[in-house]
């Protein structure tokens, strides 16, 4: 009996470990993009990685994903080390990910791009609801659910693309560059829509270069530079953090 | 040329296009999932043929003489090991050159056929000699003005479509063929939605080779005879019907099985020594539309990127 509330209490501390990355080095195309990143995402909060282009926020977000695993370090997800598995078992665990440049899968319907998102559901019941869900959302996507998504506009792709994260139910969700190529007003919409995506439980892991927007609805955050962390902290903290305006200008 | 004579090769070039449907659909999978062209598939379905014809033998050996069952058996078997063959060539012929340049896949593809031909070739009894391949179809047939139509002209073309209409309907309404449409569009973002991209491009194969397994036993319950080297020109002829058709595109590999199929019967019916030269005939038409229609009839319709 008692080893059983044992039990419970580590599983509780365990699954409330969250992201956590312990000195990844990673290469891709055979460089070395990532030298020796540590970062932890806590469970509930929106955490940011911001940093100009080439900063490795991509590679480290496939190493996350098992795309691109690190060669040297340690992720672990709720306590399991997930460094090295296969990226469907990572998925699997809990993660999802609205991926750069949307990816939504042109030649499937907007629905079965959003079915494709809850994949690793089993159950149809389950599913429908989430449907139901990502619908009340995005209206938009309701109308056009049986249109091709290659034949949407660019921020009717990005609710897909969005809306197929939010299939997933994840406990963590990563969303990277979702304002990349979008109108300002887009934009805009898109970080309420994130907020609200972090209001429905789901732990988010915010990749941007929106410095501004990104800071205002982030709890936490860390800045990547030549593929290290050169500064971490709290999103007010990183706010006057003249380091942040050199990781970009500097 | 009377009606009759009409009537024939109507019925002929119908099972002809079937077959050759069959195979295309196998390359138009296996070329979606992993843009690869493999080039053992004409001597898989060969195996499959040669394998069925094997259970015969075991099942009249061991006295079970139910045609119908014989058939079942025959048909089953034949299709879950090349199946399982052709999840075995994925695994550890195609997946790891996966990388490679794209001609390698197709060089070792062309050995690993002759691999298998050569096997039965060398190793099945008397492999070298084609073998009569029984006839476990009802041999009704019904005559009209002179021709007579078979039944299991009839029923082996329904096979085939039902066959055809049944990977269809896999690819376009079941979480399997979502899984196997999403891996062929973009793998990376297949696996980041959790589908595990090895286990569907081996169920790929897997449902591909069974299919050529099946037109295997179709062909050789049409003409009663098999032999080691039927799966080349099948292979040819399939990946030439899947080329014209579209490559990516199942509409596209049945329109060019039966196209295939029509020139070829036109060939031996319109040209003088007819039957000599219906291949080069097709062959030939199958060429210009190429030329002129690189794509093929039906062109994967393409993604608008934004």
């Amino acid at each position: 009996m008692s080893a059983k509330i044992i039990d419970f209490a580590s599983a509780a501390t365990a699954a409330s470990d969250g992201l956590v990355i312990e000195g990844i080095h990673t290469t891709y195309d055979r460089v070395d993009v990532l030298t020796g990143v540590s970062l932890r995402v806590l469970p509930g909060q929106i955490t940011c990685i911001l940093g100009a282009n080439g900063a490795g926020k991509s590679t480290l977000i496939r190493s996350i994903l098992g795309l691109t695993p690190a060669y040297r370090g340690r992720i672990r997800f709720n306590g399991e080390d997930i460094t090295r598995l296969p990226t469907h078992r990572i998925v699997s665990r809990g993660i999802a990910c609205i991926p750069e440049g949307r990816k939504v899968f042109a030649k499937l319907s907007v629905e079965e791009n959003l079915r494709a998102g809850a994949y690793l559901e089993p159950s149809a019941r389950e599913i429908a609801h989430r449907l139901e869900h990502v619908y009340a959302v995005f209206p938009r996507l309701a109308e056009r659910a049986g249109q091709l998504a290659g034949t949407m506009s660019g921020g009717e792709q990005a609710m897909v693309s969005i809306g197929r994260g939010m299939m997933a139910a994840p406990q963590l969700l990563i969303i990277d560059e979702p304002s990349l190529g979008l109108s300002p007003l887009y934009v805009k919409e898109n970080f309420a829509v994130i907020e609200r995506l972090h209001s429905f439980g789901s732990t988010v892991l915010l990749v941007e270069q929106n410095v501004h927007q990104t800071l205002a609805i982030a709890h936490r955050g860390y800045v990547l530079a030549q593929g290290h962390v050169v500064a971490e902290g709290s999103a007010r903290e990183l706010a006057d953090n003249p380091r942040v305006k050199e990781a970009y200008f500097g | 040329m009377d009606i009759a004579q009409l009537g024939q090769y109507v019925v002929n070039g119908m099972m002809l296009g079937i077959i050759y449907a069959m195979v295309a659909v196998g390359f138009t999978l296996f070329f979606g999932v992993l843009d690869v062209i493999k080039f053992s598939h004409g001597d898989v379905l060969m195996l499959g043929a040669f394998t069925g014809y094997a259970v015969y033998l075991g099942l009249g050996a061991l006295g079970i003489e139910a045609s119908w069952l014989q058939l079942a058996l025959v048909v089953i078997a034949s299709v879950l090991a090349m199946a399982g063959v052709g999840a075995l060539i994925a695994r550890f012929v195609v997946l790891p050159l996966r990388g490679a340049p794209a001609f390698n896949t197709l060089l070792i593809t062309l050995m690993t056929g002759m691999v298998l031909r050569e096997c039965v070739r060398l190793f099945f009894p008397a492999g070298s000699n084609p073998k009569p391949f029984p006839r476990l179809l009802p041999d009704t047939q019904w005559a009209f003005d002179g021709f007579a139509l078979r039944l299991d002209s009839v029923l082996l073309f329904a096979a085939g479509c039902a066959a055809i209409a049944g990977v269809h309907l896999l690819i376009n309404h079941t979480r399997l063929g979502l899984a196997i449409r999403a891996v062929a569009q973009d793998s990376e973002t297949a696996r980041v939605m959790g589908i595990g991209f090895e286990s569907i491009v081996l169920l790929t194969f897997a449902l591909g080779s069974g299919l050529a397994a099946l037109a295997g036993v179709m062909n050789g319950l049409y003409y009663n005879e098999i032999n080691f080297g039927m799966g080349l020109l099948l292979a040819v002829i399939g990946f030439s019907a899947a080329i014209v058709g579209g490559l990516g595109s199942i509409y596209g590999a049945i329109l060019g099985g039966f196209l295939f199929a029509a020139l070829q019967t036109l060939g031996a019916v319109a040209l003088p020594f007819g039957s000599a030269y219906k291949d080069v005939f097709a062959f030939a038409v199958v060429i210009l539309i190429i030329a002129i229609k690189p794509t093929g009839l039906i062109a994967e319709r393409s993604s608008e990127r934004v």
